[in-house]
This record gives structure tokens, sequence and C-alpha cells, in this order.
């Protein structure tokens, strides 16, 4: 036994440290490449960020920053991959037992080391539920026991997290996760400063207060207008960090945000406006950028209303709509159309799509026609279709409805509404065809399973599928990928073919990026970039 | 004049109270709450933040605790913003509102009068219908389409002044945004300033002192100018109220950190704190201005006093 | 228009006075013609043009101005045809400005009027209301009534009356503050003429000239707000536009189709030039001292 277990253990740390030669840590300037002397950015985050408290944070633009202040046990490099972050190995010990060791030289910013208990103690504070987060389940639910604290059942200090010394942390997970080292790599899985936090209670996350052990301190936070960052000496890799201040501006629109590439103030738009990106990728060839996201864009039916319960129905609006149209026309922005659940360069299960996705358009509306006489539903039948105001999903309503009309002669009655409007109505099942989108939290199919299972929040469609729910139990509890993909597989297999939702367009990020910030790669498929990754070529 | 003033600082209280009580209705009325987002919120953490913020009392009760707070100058914690207070907000939202809007307040008084009276002096004339249709470009092309043709203009096409941001009250930030609102302002001033110059010119007593023989100037600045002033008065006040707290596309076209993001961002997120703050705020500011004006009243038209 | 001063010229109704005042005005009478033939153009026009204003085209996405093809003024991001939409959206857009304006500017003149003739305590009372009204937020009025009364067009007339009214009401009790003291006022309280018609037959008509420039000032900015509620999903829905919508949407697509901006923009600005030229020139006609 001891013999295997030395030979297991050396086997799996010479594939890590072979695996750790190839991988970059920190902004690798190729070769031949001259820098500017000013090693200074500015780029939009899209909004002003809702908070810097890592437990606590929910959008986009909050993780950007958090990435910069605080780094976790791995992290995410520029071409999104996983590097290691605090902790410099991680092994799974069993099926369901994780271990980090982490760098001696991880240090706070005050100098303080970053120890197992920072991570700890962040992990129980991120799942508690008396400190309010958002994100509690999504994380939470991943690790032993996280349910019951998030729900709470238990007290935190039941967290399958611990301590075993004071650069090693043991992680037990609920389930078999195989994909937990990008797990981690989350901004809400930071370590944080148990100290810091409780002596300055809400006020710990000011400029001159947050006490964060990333590439990154917080300089001066002005709302609704800029935030910057400057370089943290005390940071372990600091010698590969080019830049040494970043500026995240809070501009929500597109139109200004791009004025302010225009006229030099801004290096990096957040993204651009609809209707723009042909015009843009002629003005400006050289700074456009384009990366599909693990992120979807569908339509929810919900399925136990009136109109919406026949599945033959459902059918037959997915098929008469014309992806391709949509992506190339309407929406003329590089994205992809999409026939599945599972968007291209998810982890965990396999792109898959309707076989009817091929057919051409007529043989497909025929085929709708058909199906919609059997239904018993008849030409000039009206229903509402609800979407939150924006140009981009009134363009995109706008094409649907004229689709439904002219190829089936229904009648959509288009309603925008506010935002918080629109959430509450899908949450409480009061609509009929919403508009709906989701971005992956982590790079795993389940992130978009929870979608359509069946005691999911985030399934609005109100659709369950028994037998798939079973098949995604099994899958979840199996640690040979294969199997587990296999399962997966099949259950949104039978799911999508009960047609509970319309998938519609795989993401893109189309955004405007100067030339001559170095690093930016468009395999980032989760557009996570560390400043500590990018540099300022010399113009 | 000093127990007038008194008088209506005292009505003021009662004023604001009924405001917080109607902005109070209205915010629970309107669907969504402060914690509606995308990922649903686990029933017990929703527990915790409703008891956080006492949103599970009832209303009547809410509503006590928030005059308690207000009186001892604690306007809350804000539920969009949640690391900074409604007060830590609005002391870095308000210098540059006023800021902007006070400057483009001043700037349209003073060419709005002028343009009105040039108008009104030389009624019917070419010089009337030019001053006018210059004047009202603020009112008839909409701010949206301006401030960005302001943008392409000066910013992009000139590169003379930056296309958007704050800094610190430097004055390249100021001319874009201070011309954008100023345009907009000029076009009401100028127009009542007309009118209301034209019926004075007509008025019994200036043609008493133009049959006099009294020079032109003399009429204008000494006897028609104060009673015309009267209805721009009374403009300029919601008008000043509405650049400094309202100016939300000028805020958004140049992207300023100021009150009118704020007020818009607050109600879209049913920040309740956030937007009762400011709600107390542009009372404050309205009844201040509103009685400002009323007095000048009193010193422009001895008719008008009480 | 009558008023206790002296009669001018025997035998001349003021209203003829009035008439050739006014068309001496040569720019107040070439906007009233404007404004006719903009609002018949508006009514008539859809049906005379061959495209229906919500017909997508997905092969004739963003063409420009022609007048080779049918599409006249082009054709939006959607394919639709912008002439249309134009003239389609000039009716909401006409048929909104004018009835918020008239009820706003209706409500304000009698609440001001009243307020500054009575004084006294009912006037602050009224005039705090004012002040309330002012405070509170228009976007959570106009939620809430969305809310509470459902999606009707008329909705969007009664939420912007809601907080337009009170600019015209504040106009109106300062010059009513002003004339209540002048002497054809005190002499018809002397002669015993009830409150109410004081107000309503001596006040008002002499305020009529300012409000009337102040309605027209108060026409553009209600077509404005119907496009902010509308984006907001409280006023009109797509597909039916308004020029408010249009020019919103047109702004965007400055860089690459201007047409779209360009064509609702120039309506929209003629249009309320004309509003104010005729409004100016009306006060001018109306005006009794104007001799």
């Amino acid at each position: 036994m001891h013999t295997l277990q030395h030979t297991l253990r050396a086997a799996s740390f010479c594939g890590l440290l072979a695996w750790l030669a190839s991988s970059s840590l920190a902004a690798i300037v190729p070769a031949g490449v001259q820098l500017h002397p000013e090693q200074s950015l500015v780029r939009n985050n899209g909004s002003e960020p809702e908070t810097l408290d890592p437990s606590l944070i929910e959008s986009v633009g909050a993780a950007n920053l958090i990435r910069d202040l605080f780094e976790g046990l791995t992290a995410s490099n520029a071409q999104g991959q996983i590097v290691p972050g605090v902790a410099e190995t991680w092994r799974q010990v069993d099926p369901l037992t994780w271990t980090f060791q982490l760098r001696p030289q991880a240090k706070w910013q005050n100098g303080d080391p970053v120890t197992a208990q920072d991570f700890v103690y962040a992990f129980r504070r991120l799942v508690d539920p008396k400190t309010g987060s958002k994100y509690a389940r999504t994380f939470g639910d991943f690790f032993f026991n996280g349910k019951e604290v998030s729900t709470g059942q238990k007290p935190p200090q039941e967290l399958g997290v611990r301590a075993i010394d004071k650069t090693t942390l043991e992680i037990k997970t609920s389930h078999p996760v195989k994909f937990l080292p990008e797990l981690v790599s989350n901004p809400n899985l930071s370590p944080l400063h148990a100290k810091s936090i409780e002596q300055l209670g809400r006020e710990w996350t000011k400029p001159g207060k947050l006490m964060g052990n990333g590439a990154y301190t917080l300089q001066s936070w002005q709302v609704n207008s800029k935030i910057v960052l400057a370089k943290n000496p005390v940071y372990w890799d600091a010698d590969q960090v080019k830049i040494h201040r970043v500026t995240y501006l809070s501009v929500e629109d597109g139109h200004v945000d791009v004025k302010l590439f225009e006229s030099g103030q801004n290096d990096w738009v957040y993204m651009l406006p609809p209707g723009t990106y042909a015009s843009y990728l002629k003005k400006y060839p050289k700074d456009i950028r384009n990366t599909p996201l693990l992120a979807l864009r569908y339509y929810d039916f919900q399925t136990q209303s009136p109109f919406f319960k026949d599945v033959r129905v459902r059918q037959a609006l997915s098929m008469v709509l014309d992806r391709d149209i949509l992506a190339q026309k309407v929406t003329a922005d590089g994205q992809q159309p999409a026939y599945g659940l599972i968007v291209k360069g998810l982890q965990g299960a396999d792109p898959l799509g309707y076989e009817w996705a091929n057919w051409p358009m007529t043989k497909k509306v025929e085929t709708a026609k058909a199906l919609l006489a059997q239904a018993g539903v008849q030409p000039g039948a009206k229903f509402t279709f609800s979407y939150n105001t924006s140009e981009y999903h009134k363009k995109m309503a706008i094409f649907a409805a004229s689709e439904w009309k002219t190829k089936l002669g229904l009648t959509v009655e288009l309603e925008a509404m506010e935002f918080k409007v629109l959430i509450k109505k899908r949450h409480d099942g009061q609509f009929e065809m919403a508009r709906d989108g989701w971005n992956s939290d982590y790079n795993d199919a389940t992130s978009f399973v929870a979608l359509v299972k069946c005691d999911s929040d985030q399934n609005h469609s109100r659709h369950c599928n028994p037998v798939a729910e079973q098949l995604i139990q099994k899958g979840l509890k199996e640690n040979d990928q294969a199997q587990r993909k296999a399962a997966l597989n099949e259950a949104i297999r039978l799911i999508m073919n009960d047609y509970p939702i319309i998938p519609l367009l795989q993401y893109s990020l189309p955004r405007l990026v100067k030339s001559y910030v170095g690093g930016y790669n468009t395999d980032n498929q989760m557009d996570r970039f560390r400043t500590q990754d990018l540099y300022i070529v010399k113009h | 004049m000093f127990a007038y003033t008194f008088r209506r600082l005292l009505i003021a209280i009662p004023t604001l109270l009924v405001v917080i009580g109607v902005v109070y209705i209205l915010l629970f009325s309107a669907p969504g709450g402060p914690f509606d987002a995308e990922r649903v919120v686990p029933e017990a953490i929703q527990a915790q933040l409703m008891a956080k913020y006492h949103l599970d009392q009832p209303y009547w009760r809410q509503y006590l605790l928030y005059i308690a707070q207000l009186l001892q100058g604690d306007l809350g914690v804000s539920y969009r913003y949640a690391d900074w207070s409604v007060n830590e907000l609005v002391a870095s939202a308000l210098p540059v509102s006023l800021t902007i809007g006070g400057l483009a307040i001043a700037l349209s008084l003073v060419i709005g009068v002028l343009l009105g009276a040039l108008a009104a002096l030389y009624r019917n004339s070419w010089m009337d219908y030019t001053v006018m249709a210059l004047g009202s470009v603020g009112s008839v092309v909409p701010s949206f389409v301006l401030g960005p043709l302001l943008v392409l203009a000066f910013a992009i096409g000139l590169d003379w002044l930056p296309s958007g941001g704050w800094d610190d009250f430097s004055w390249q930030f100021m001319v874009l945004p201070v011309s954008l609102l100023t345009l907009i302002n000029v076009s009401t001033l100028a127009r009542i300033m007309r009118a209301s110059m034209v019926e004075v010119m007509n008025s019994n007593y200036i043609r008493t002192a133009r049959a006099k023989g009294l020079p032109m100037h003399l009429i204008v600045f000494r006897h028609a100018l104060r009673p015309a002033l009267l209805p721009v008065v009374t403009i300029m006040g919601p008008l000043a109220v509405s650049s400094i707290t309202s100016a939300l596309v000028t805020e958004s076209i140049f992207s300023l950190p100021g009150l009118g993001i704020l007020v818009v961002n607050g109600a879209a997120n049913r920040d309740y704190t956030l937007v009762l703050g400011l709600v107390v705020l542009i009372t404050a500011l309205v009844v201040l201005v509103n009685l400002c004006v009323d007095l000048m009243y009193a010193f422009l038209d001895p008719r008008s006093r009480a | 228009m009558h008023s206790l001063t002296p009669a001018a010229e025997p035998e001349r109704s003021p209203w003829r006075d009035a008439l050739q005042r006014f068309r001496r005005n040569k720019a107040a009478v070439t906007s009233l013609v404007f404004l006719i033939f903009v609002t018949a153009l508006c009514i008539i026009g859809p049906w005379l043009l061959p495209h229906a204003y919500d017909s997508t085209d997905w092969d004739a996405l963003k063409l420009a101005p022609s007048l080779t093809n049918s599409h006249f003024g082009g054709t939006d991001e959607s394919g639709r045809d912008l002439l249309v939409r134009c003239l389609v959206g000039g009716r909401i857009s006409l048929m909104v400005g004018i009835l918020t304006t008239l009820t706003s500017i209706a409500l304000g003149v009698v609440w001001g009027a009243t307020a500054g003739y009575l004084g006294g305590a009912v006037d602050q009372v009224m005039m705090r209301i004012v002040d309330i009204m002012y405070a509170v937020p228009y976007l959570l009025i106009a939620i809430l009534l969305v809310t509470v009364l459902g999606r009707d067009f008329y909705l969007v007339v009664l939420a912007i009356t809601a907080f337009s009214w009170m600019d015209t009401a504040r106009l109106v009790r300062g010059q009513t503050l002003s004339l209540r003291k002048m002497e054809f006022v005190e002499a018809a309280r002397a002669m015993g003429v009830s409150t109410p018609r004081i107000v309503f037959e001596h006040i008002v008509p002499n305020l009529m000239g300012l409000v009337l420039v102040y309605a027209t000032v108060t026409v553009p900015g209600v077509i404005l707000t119907e496009s902010v509620l509308s984006f907001l999903g409280l006023g009109i829905q797509e597909p039916m536009t308004s020029w408010g919508v249009l020019i919103h949407d047109g702004a965007q697509m400055l860089d690459s189709a201007a047409w779209l901006l360009i064509l609702p923009a120039l309506m929209l600005s003629l249009t309320l030039y004309s509003f104010n030229y005729l409004g100016d020139g009306l006060r001018d006609a109306l005006d009794p001292k104007d001799r």
C-alpha cells in the first residue's frame, strides 16, 4: 500500500510539475516586443461595481476588480487556462477530497502571510446565510455540507473545508467535482483577511483600508466615475507584473464607451453597442476583437401556460425561427446559431443540437404547420412575449415576432418592461414567452443544466422531466468523466426534446481594445483577464 | 420678510414628511424589490437580508424608523452601491451636479434674458426670428442627439476637449456638459423673456414713459426689465432644481458622477434608501429655491406684496 | 376677450383685430400652414404609401433613401420603411404632444390662478402641494401608474401631465399676484362680481399670452418624455413608434445609417419650431394692449 501510494503521489506530482512548467504565470512578453515606458491601462468595466467584498459580488465588473485585488487558490490566465494562484500544487486524494499546497511567499498587502485559515474563513463566510451572498449556493453546493449551511440547517463550521496546517488546505466536496481547480479560481472564493473585516466592518472595502493579496491595491474609488488600482509591491510575483496602474471606468452606455475610446481616454471598450460591429470592423480593423463566450441567448416557454402547454406548439415555434438570419443579419456581430443547451467550449457535455437543425427552411415550416394543426392552434392565435428594454433584445424580438407571423400566422404581442419587472415575472411564472440569457459561472455543463433541471430556481420554464432528472443525479455522482458526460448528454437530450426553451445564439463579446494592449486573447471564453497578464506595447 | 421666511421654512417640515410618505408608497408599489436578481436568492438568505434592512417590518414602522434615522442625519445604507452609505454617495455626487448645473443656469440666465429681450425689442423683424431660432435649438433638437453631436465635433473631430469623464473639477471636463445644459435651458428662458418683455413694453406705464420722451435704454433698464423678469425668475426655480438633480442625459453622455445617475439607478434597482435620501435632498432644494423665487417677487414687483 | 378698458374704435370686433395682427406675422402664418400640412400628411400619408409601418424585410436592411426603389426614406435595421414610420410616429407624437399640453396647461392655469388670487393659507397649501409634486421623482410615478392601471396609450398622457402641470401653475400664480392689484380687478370686485368670474373672465385672459407661449415651450418636452417612457416600457410598444422613439433609435445609428436620425429629427424640429412661432404669433395677436 505504501509503495503504491508513494508511486501514485510521485506520478501525480511529476505530472503537475510538467504541467506547471508549460503554463505561464503573469505577463509573458514575447521576444522582440518593446514595452511602452508608461505602463498604465484604462478599461471600461461596463457598470459601477455593486461592492468590492468578494463574498458579495455578483456582476462581471466587480469580478474583474476582485481578480486584480485578490488572488484565489488558482487563477485564470489571459488564454483562459487555469494556473496556480496562492496554491502551488493540488491533487485529488479521493473522489470527494482535494488538498491544496499554498506557496509560503504569498502575502497580504500588509506583509501578513496568506494562510489556509484565510481560505477557510472566506469559504465559510460565503456560504453563511448571515452574510447574505447571492452566490452562496452556486458555489456552496459543491462543498460537503454546503447546501445545509446555506439553507441554515447546519452552522458554517460544518462546511467541508479545513486547514490541515498553515500552508495546506483540505476541501471535501458533496459529489465528485473534477473541475474543482477551475471552480476555486472564481473571485467569490478569494481568501479574506479576517482581522481587517472584523475590525473595520462595513468600511473594510474602502480605499486605503481594503486588505487584499492580489497583484494590485485599491488606490482610489469615485463612485460612478472611476476606480484606480496601483501595483502591489508585496505581491509574490510582482516582478512579472508589467502594468503598474489600471483605471476602471463605469460607463454603461456603449456609445459613450466608444466615444471615449475614440478620443483616446479609454483603451478597452466593455462591449460594442448593438448594430455597430460591421462598421467598427471596417473602421478599426486592428482594434476589433470578438470572442465567443460560454453563454447562451434563449427564450423561455412558460410550459404551464395554456398557450404553451402542448410540446408540439413549442417545437413548431422553435423550428421555424431562422437562426442563420438572426446571426448574420439581425444581430450581425459574429454570434453563432445555437440549436441546443450546451455551447461550444463548455466542458462536461457535448454541444449537440436538434436533428432538424440542417433541414431546409421549407421542410421545417411544413412540419411546424402540421404540428400546430395537430395541436389545434389556428392562424391568428395570439400570445405575449416579454422582454426587458434594450435595443438588442428589441431587435431580436421584432425578428422573432415577424418569423412567427409570416411563417405560422401567429400574432405576437411584444411587451417591453424594466429589467426588475421582467425578473419578477420570470420567477413568478407570470409570462407566456420571455427573453432570457445565461452566462456560465464556471466551466462545466452543470452551470447550464441548472436552467432546465427540475427543482432549480433558474428554471423559468417550469418544466420537469423525471427520467432526465434521475440521469443527472446519476451523472453527478460519477467520478469517471466519460460516464458523467454520457449521462449528462442523454439527460440534456431528453429534456431538450420536450422543448422547454428555444436556444437561439451563443453570445459573443465584440469590443474594441487598442492594438497596443498586449496579452488580450480571444481564446478566453469567460472574459476573465487579470491586469497582471497584460502589458502595453510601445506606440 | 423674516417672519415670512421663517414660516415657509417651518412648513417645509410637513412637506418633507408628506413627500417621503408618497415616495415610500410609490417605491413599495412598484413591482420587484432590491434583491430581485438574475440569480435567485436562496430563501434563508433572502430572509436574512430582509431582516437586516428591516424590510420584514410593517410599512408604517419602516416609515417611522426611517424618520428617526433621518433626524440623526443618517440617510441609511444603499442597496445598489452596497459599500457606501447614502450620505457618502450624495456627498460625492452633489458637488459635481451643483457645479455643472449651477454654471449652466447662470449662463443660460444671462444669455436667455439677452436673447429674449433683443427679440422683444425688435419684434417681428428678422432679428427676432433669427435670435429665437438660434435660442430654440436646445429645445427642438433632443439632448441625446445634441450631446453626441457636440462630442463628435469638439472632442473627436477637433480634439479640443475630452469626450467625457470627470477629473476633480478640471475645467476641460466641464465645458461640453455645461454647454449642453445651457443650450437646453436657454431656449425656455429666452422664449419666456421675449413674451414677458413684449407684454411689459406694451403696458401703460412704459407707453407713458415713451410718450414722455425718455431714452430707450433708460426705459428698458430702469423700468421694463424688472417686471419683465418676473416670469423668468418663476421658471428659473424648477429649471435650476432640475438642472442639478435631473440632468441624467447630460450625465450619461459625458459620464459624470452626478445626482441624475443616482436617481435613475436608485429607482431602477428599487434602492429604497438611496431614492429616499435623494428625495430628501431634492425636497430641500425645491423648498429653498421656491422660497427664494417668492422672495424675489416682492423685490421685482411691489404690487405682488401681499 | 373683453376687459373693462375702454373699447378701441367702434364697430371693429376684437377678433377681427386679432386675425389681422396674426396675418401680419409672416413666421406665424407660415408655421400654421406647415403644421396643418404635417398633420394632414401624418394622417393621410400612411394610406398612400406602399409599405406598412411594421412590415419587416430582412433582405432590405438599412437601405439609404432613394427614389428608385419604393423606400423613399430608406429602411431601418429591421428592413421597415422609414418614411411611413415617421408619419405613423408623427400621429402619436402630435397626439401626445397636443393632448398632454392641453391637459397640463388647463390644470396648471386653474390651480395657479386660484392659488394666486385667493392668497393666504389656501395659496400656501396649494403651492406646497406643487412643491411636493416637484420633489417626487417622475420615474416612480410613471412606474406606479403602469403597474396600477395597465399599459394603455392614454396613460402616457396622464403620466406626463402629472409632472408637467406644476411649471404652468407657478407661472400663473406669479402673474396672478401682480394682476390682482390692478385697477380693473379692483373695480370688478367693487362692482360685486363673484370670485370665480373675476378669476376666469378678468385674470385668466390677461395671462393667456404668457400661457400660450409656455404651452409651446411644453410641447417639445412632452414629446421627448414620451419617448423616454416608451423606452422604459411605460408608453407605446413595438412595433408602434413615435418621433421620440425614432430619434432615439436613429441616434444610435449615426455612424452607419444617418438618415434614420435625420428624417425624424427634421420632422420633429420643423414641427416644434412651427409651434414656437405659432405660439409667439398668437400671443402677439391676442394681446389687447397691442395696437
